[in-house]
């Protein structure tokens, strides 16, 4: 197959990412936190989703739905319960807080969720384009047939839909003005009247809400299991810094950098380094870190 | 909501500032908390295998209260897995005997691990009704290590320095290849049902001198190695004419030693490798991965995935009509396979370990006389062969200790003697002064001098009705590609 089919398979890897790094980097841009639970809030939202899909009548976009309400929820509560008492003790007490509350949250799934994985049943279609014309370059085909699945579109349309909301909310709301001021300066925020821990309510739904819909979009591709979310956790946390930690442009970029080496690396790799694909993606990660610290959107670092 | 945002009321200056809610008591309370909660659940995570128990009503009840399930209440606890001193010097013999099971209760090979827990359960309710070994109780205490090596590094050293067990019934490659100096170092015999690592193939047993220790490795396994199993499957691909292969496989060494087995064979038999991709565990699609592969050339395509992740790279698979035979690794014969991918894989086979030794019908009876409808995999009959012919070295020992038991797995599984295929007949035979030689469920359980043991390969074809058997390689057919001495 040509480049262009590994291509698709990278953007629909990077919109799984994608859609979970913008909540990831959200929350390290406006509550300054680098929240390594956040793989759980996945499996979370995973689990919503594999629940309502048993539980409710209609069809499959209900228990999306029902998954990222769920996780909206679930954030929120853990966020009032975990994180918010202690924002005052700076970013390393809340790093440290979050990968105990995550290996807490991940072993009471496994003890209360079941120890097998589940799935959600769906059916797939698949649409073949085998008419493409091959466009060779040495031994690479640019183009030349490919396929996509129903699966595939599924999930690039909900990152697309995803990335508009987060753009309409951040640019076009006061909520969303308040969370960039947040953003760029907290105590300015405040000072300018803006109710900080509101917005930082406000943020933690958002990244809630965008966990629960990639936990199920990536439950209804893989299974739900109690670490659907801790396995993509490090391909979310380098996409936010390879776009820029802090931005949700970047770290859109940062998903799409990600999951395209992912699928080229593979495919091109010699046949006895093809499990190494993930370290392809890291590599490019540390090199663009080396080169530009702040990241591709260049998005200022904070003190995490 | 938006008018919200923005705080308006006045407090005391000209602007509007919100408050900082971050208060001093709030921390302290907080840290209190979350301290303690992160205290226990940490503590929760790293022993998170409680005992599980299985006395002799196999209901998994045979553990002390507090989950250890001891075993050693007599006078010194020293291990030796019996309740007193671990004699049998005329009505001095111990009232129980332990033995540890680390098991797959958690993690990506959970769902092998009810098949064995139950067949496990019905052996000692067997033994037990058949008196026991030494006349005393047998009990198992079972942990989970979710086959991650450092849980069962430290499960191991529970069961046998706590818990006080005479011999080990479980552990896996993935477990025992790392920790394998380890192991060695504990003296205590490890006879388990689920490694198939060519790792093994020349470690372990008594060397063929049961009554010299010095030169033992103490693993042995009762379920035959993947050389076996692999050379099996290799020989029947080779059989129907399926010359050129390609490969997916996870870069774990379980998933590695299936393949290299395979390939052994199969290459030096005249089979060819057009592709091989090695693919990471977990991933969300592997159609890059398939994509690369199917590329090339072949016949059928080898798989050779953790469950999970094979369910996901099949279902891909699927959904990119790429077609062609199918060869499972035999973790993935079952049915949880064919629900996810459907009728695509109808046709796809695997080769196991035979599941038909001499004494099948007995442990089948057994097995489905237990609580529990675990489905029978290609480990569950090895494991109640481990725990026949653990009883039985202890019988004929006259004691339970790790040495005694050492000693004596090769002499009553080797041939010679009276054939048995219970422990029940084996104890009657040992009192009567006889040698034995037990035939086990899986396999005759003729222990080779590296504790391995032989037998036939069982072809799974998945259908309509789940993964039936289809063909049978036997055993003498497969000799022929394991040289006597490498395994």
């Amino acid at each position: 197959m040509g480049l262009l089919q590994e291509a698709i398979f990278g953007v629909v890897t990077g919109s799984y990412i994608a859609i979970a790094a913008i909540g990831f980097t959200l929350i390290y841009g406006i509550v300054n936190m680098i929240n390594f639970a956040y793989g759980e809030y996945l499996t979370l939202g995973a689990f919503v989703g594999f629940f309502a899909a048993n539980a409710l009548p209609g069809p499959l976009p209900v228990a999306v739905v029902a998954a990222m309400l769920g996780g909206g929820v679930i954030s929120i509560a853990l966020a009032r319960g975990f994180f918010t008492p202690i924002n005052h003790t700076g970013p390393v007490p809340m790093l440290l807080t979050s990968i105990g509350l995550g290996i807490a949250v991940r072993n009471a799934i496994r003890l209360f969720g079941g120890r097998s994985a589940r799935y959600i049943d769906t059916e797939t279609a698949t649409f073949r384009f085998d008419a493409v014309p091959e466009v060779p370059i040495g031994s690479v085909d640019l183009l030349g047939g490919f396929f996509l699945t129903s699966e595939h579109l599924t999930v690039v349309g909900s990152a697309v839909a995803v990335f508009l909301v987060v753009h309409l909310l951040l640019t076009r709301t006061d909520v969303g003005i308040a969370m960039r001021a947040m953003g760029d300066d907290e105590s300015l925020a405040r000072v300018r009247g803006i109710d900080t821990q509101l917005i930082r309510d406000s943020v933690w739904v958002l990244a809630g809400v965008l966990a629960g819909l990639a936990g199920v979009l990536m439950a209804i591709q893989t299974n739900v299991s109690s670490t659907t979310g801790y396995s993509h956790i490090l391909q979310i946390l380098s996409a936010a810094i390879l776009g820029g930690a802090g931005s949700p442009y970047g770290a859109i970029i940062g998903a799409y950098v990600i999951g395209l080496a992912l699928a080229i690396s593979t495919a091109f790799l010699p046949s006895s380094m093809t499990g190494l694909s993930s370290a392809v993606a890291f590599a490019i990660l540390i090199a663009v870190l080396l080169v530009k610290p702040s990241g591709i959107a260049g998005t200022e670092v904070r003190e995490a | 909501m938006v008018g919200s945002v923005f705080n308006t009321r006045c407090t005391g200056s000209s602007i509007g500032m919100s408050p900082d809610t971050n208060r001093r008591a709030n921390r302290r309370t907080f840290l209190t908390l979350a301290g303690s909660g992160g205290m226990v659940g940490l503590a929760g995570c790293v022993s998170f295998g409680g005992g599980e128990g299985s006395g002799d009503d196999g209901s998994g009840d045979g553990s002390s209260d507090d989950g250890s399930g001891d075993g050693s209440s007599g006078d010194d606890g020293s291990g030796d897995g019996s309740s007193d001193d671990g004699s049998s010097d005329g009505g001095g013999g111990p009232d129980t005997i332990a033995l540890g099971q680390p098991a797959s209760l958690s993690g990506q090979w959970d769902f092998l691990q009810p098949g064995v827990s139950q067949a496990t359960d019905a052996a000692v309710a067997h033994i037990n009704e058949a008196g026991g070994p030494l006349d005393a109780e047998l009990e198992v205490v079972r942990r989970d290590t979710a086959v991650d090596p450092q849980e069962a590094r430290t499960v191991t050293t529970q069961l046998i320095e706590n818990d006080g067990v005479a011999g080990i019934v479980g552990l896996y490659s993935s477990e025992i290849n790392p920790l394998w100096d380890f192991l060695q170092d504990f003296e205590v015999p490890i006879v388990t049902p689920w490694p198939g690592s060519t790792f093994l193939d020349t470690r372990g047993g008594d060397k063929g001198t049961p009554e010299d220790l010095s030169d033992d490795e103490w693993i042995w396994r009762t379920v035959v190695g993947d050389t076996v199993h692999t050379s099996g499957s290799a020989v029947y691909a080779l059989e129907n004419d399926l010359d050129t292969l390609g490969v997916i496989n996870g870069t774990t060494e379980g998933e590695r030693s299936y393949v290299e087995g395979f390939l052994e064979v199969y290459e030096n038999n005249g089979g060819t490798v057009a592709e091989r991709v090695e693919v990471e565990l977990g991933n969300s699609s592997y159609q890059s991965a398939l994509s690369r592969l199917f590329d090339a050339d072949f016949d059928a395509f080898l798989v050779s995935l953790p469950q999970e992740s094979a369910i996901t790279a099949l279902n891909d698979w699927s959904d990119g009509g790429y077609g062609r035979q199918p060869i499972l690794s035999d973790p993935l014969a079952q049915q949880a396979i064919i629900d996810q991918v459907g009728s695509d894989i109808h046709g796809a086979w695997a080769g196991s370990p035979g599941q038909s030794g001499p004494s099948y019908d007995t442990f089948e009876e057994a097995y489905s006389g237990q609580d529990g409808d675990a489905e029978i995999n290609a480990w569950t009959p090895p494991a109640w062969d481990a725990l026949m012919v653990t009883a039985l070295a202890i019988e004929r020992a006259g004691e339970a200790s790790p040495e005694a038991i050492q000693r004596n797995l090769g002499p009553v599984s080797r041939s010679g003697g009276t054939v048995v295929h219970t422990f029940a007949e084996g104890k009657e035979a040992l009192a009567n002064g006889e040698e034995i030689t037990y035939e086990g469920a899986a396999t005759p359980v003729n222990f080779t001098q590296h504790g391995n043991v032989f037998g036939s390969v069982t072809i799974s074809t998945a259908g309509e009705n789940g993964f039936e058997s289809t063909s049978e390689v036997p055993a003498e057919d497969i000799r022929e590609y394991v040289a006597e001495g490498e395994y």
